[in-house]
């Protein structure tokens, strides 16, 4: 943040200017919403009020956890899966370059296609259950996380690799104490990026077809109409996938503490 | 700002770079054989494999028999494919224009930067689809509620990029060209903005991606043409023969889409994306 508040550099200062921006901003938000929706007493299919949204959600608070722990379990697996999958194949490709020219252009073919296309067969594949979102999930993100570590490798000097190497440095020596170093800031990247993509892929792929989860609970409210349930559904996911975020940053932020 | 989910440094390659030095018609032709090549490589696996292992049709159908399927019925293929495409260029316009001049009013205007960004982040948080149950609600079933979701999902990348280059830019380029007594429109124009181009592409052909995703899960509440509709009408009755030509002009109009913003982009960053 290049905008400090030097004003409160007397003590340790309890907000940074822009942060207080920030929550201004939330703030502001929240009020106006809350004012259009009820200075117009607008139809809540239109805009429901927050205070109502948030009343809903305590209302149903049994079903909207119940359906969030399903699909944050989804996320979390095809994450997990995902990661690896991805991180690995980044590594074997840079390890060996002789498989990359075929590689690369077909995982760059691949990720053109847009990856919510693929969930109507995946569903036909692996039937409605919770494997068919840990396909989905570790589908979108293997890809992202392939490509971003992928450029985080590259990016080792070959000066740095041809100098461990005349102090007698195996291939797997400079992978784990150049490479990965080198590369972990943009692999934490793709990490943070892909916390949200996984929620979010996640509950599409509930919508279409699923036994539980909130992606299911949002269908079932939008076919009934009921769209104070729509936004709870929203907002709960919402803050699911932002905690998931701040989870990753706070990890990233020890581990790559160079940055 | 290391809190951002920035689309960093180009993650994606750009294989045609390496190639510009020599880039005579001889060696554009033959990158294109290569590419036929592979293509037809891809098929006759694909065919291959069905029949070598006798795949059920379930899993994977011979392309042949999903190439008969597209040919049977072009019509419904090519409006679906000119729909989605017309709903997410539309979207992903609109999204690049709004991204970069939001982006160039944060980085003139901290404040602003400050109150919204965070917003725009948490926005991003919510599940597209439910994002367009509303969107569908609020604009009806048409093609500019689906170009409404493909814009929701562009325009947030292309912010963060072109708020990032413009920050890239060198103060002592700067200071030299205030010191000549530039305009702040003439540092925008010949300096912050030509900085910040590779970075702001970076995001566009991302966005490519993503306004298509936008466009399709448009689709998917009830409308009557366009690639997503295809798609869920196969999945209901499984079809895999639909399911697949269906994929198959997703794939196409993806790597199409792609295509074009990276030939733009080579275009107009032909100094190349310094990394």
């Amino acid at each position: 943040m290049s905008t400090h508040a030097p004003s409160a550099a007397r003590s340790a200062p309890f907000m940074s200017l822009s942060a207080q921006r920030g929550v201004l901003g939330a703030v502001l938000l929240i009020a106006l919403w809350e004012g259009l929706a009820r200075g117009l007493k607008l139809p809540t299919y239109t805009l429901p009020a927050v205070s109502q949204i948030f009343i809903s959600i305590w209302d149903q608070r049994n079903v909207l956890v119940g359906a969030a722990g399903v699909t944050v379990a989804e996320a979390l697996v095809g994450y997990a899966l995902g990661a690896l999958i991805g991180i690995g194949g980044a590594v074997w490709v840079s390890m060996q370059p002789r498989v990359r020219g075929f590689v690369l252009p077909s995982a760059t073919a691949f990720n053109s296609v847009p990856v919510i296309a693929w969930s109507p067969l995946v569903l036909l594949w692996f039937g409605t259950g919770m494997a068919s979102k840990f396909v989905m999930v570790a589908l979108a993100i293997s890809f992202t996380l392939f490509l971003s570590a992928l450029s985080g490798l590259d990016r080792v000097d070959r000066r740095s690799v041809d100098l461990m190497r005349s102090f007698g440095a195996g291939r797997l020596a400079v992978l784990w104490r150049l490479r990965l170093p080198t590369a972990l800031p943009l692999i934490f990247a793709g990490l943070r990026v892909a916390t949200a993509r996984s929620v979010l892929i996640a509950v599409v792929t509930e919508m279409l077809g699923a036994n539980a989860g909130l992606g299911l609970l949002i269908y079932q409210a939008v076919v009934q109409v009921d769209f104070v349930q729509v936004w709870g559904a929203v907002f709960v996911a919402s803050a699911a996938s932002l905690t998931f975020f701040g989870i990753v940053s706070a990890i990233e932020r020890k581990i790559v503490f160079w940055k | 700002m290391s809190a951002l989910p920035v689309v960093s440094a180009s993650p994606v390659a750009r294989p045609a770079t390496a190639t510009r030095a020599s880039g005579s018609a001889a060696a554009g032709w033959s990158k294109a054989l290569r590419v036929v090549f592979a293509l037809v490589a891809v098929a006759v696996a694909w065919e291959a494999a069905v029949v070598v292992f006798s795949i059920k049709p379930h899993y994977l159908p011979r392309l042949s028999l999903v190439l008969q399927a597209i040919a049977a019925t072009p019509d419904a293929y090519v409006s679906g494919f000119l729909r989605t495409l017309a709903e997410s260029l539309i979207g992903f316009a609109s999204g690049a224009l709004f991204g970069v001049g939001i982006g160039i009013v944060f980085f003139r205007v901290p404040v602003l930067r400050d109150m919204i960004f965070p917003i725009f982040i948490v926005s991003q948080t919510i599940p597209v689809i439910a994002f367009g149950a509303l969107v569908v609600l609020w604009f009806g079933n048409t093609l500019l509620a689906k170009a409404i979701i493909a814009f929701y999902v562009t325009f947030f990348p292309v912010t963060v990029n072109t708020l990032l280059g413009l920050r890239s830019v060198d103060p002592r380029q700067e200071a030299l060209m205030k010191s000549f007594g530039a305009t702040r429109g003439q540092l925008m124009r010949q300096l912050q903005l030509p900085t910040a181009l590779p970075q702001i592409f970076v995001a566009l052909r991302l966005g490519a991606s993503l306004s298509l995703v936008g466009a399709i899960v448009g689709e998917w509440f009830g409308d009557t043409t366009g690639l997503g509709v295809l798609l869920l009408q196969a999945m209901f009755n499984e079809n895999a023969v639909g399911l697949w030509a269906a994929l198959l002009m997703c794939a196409l109009l993806g790597t199409l889409f792609y295509g074009v913003v990276a030939w733009v982009e080579r275009r107009l960053v032909f100094w190349g994306a310094e990394q």
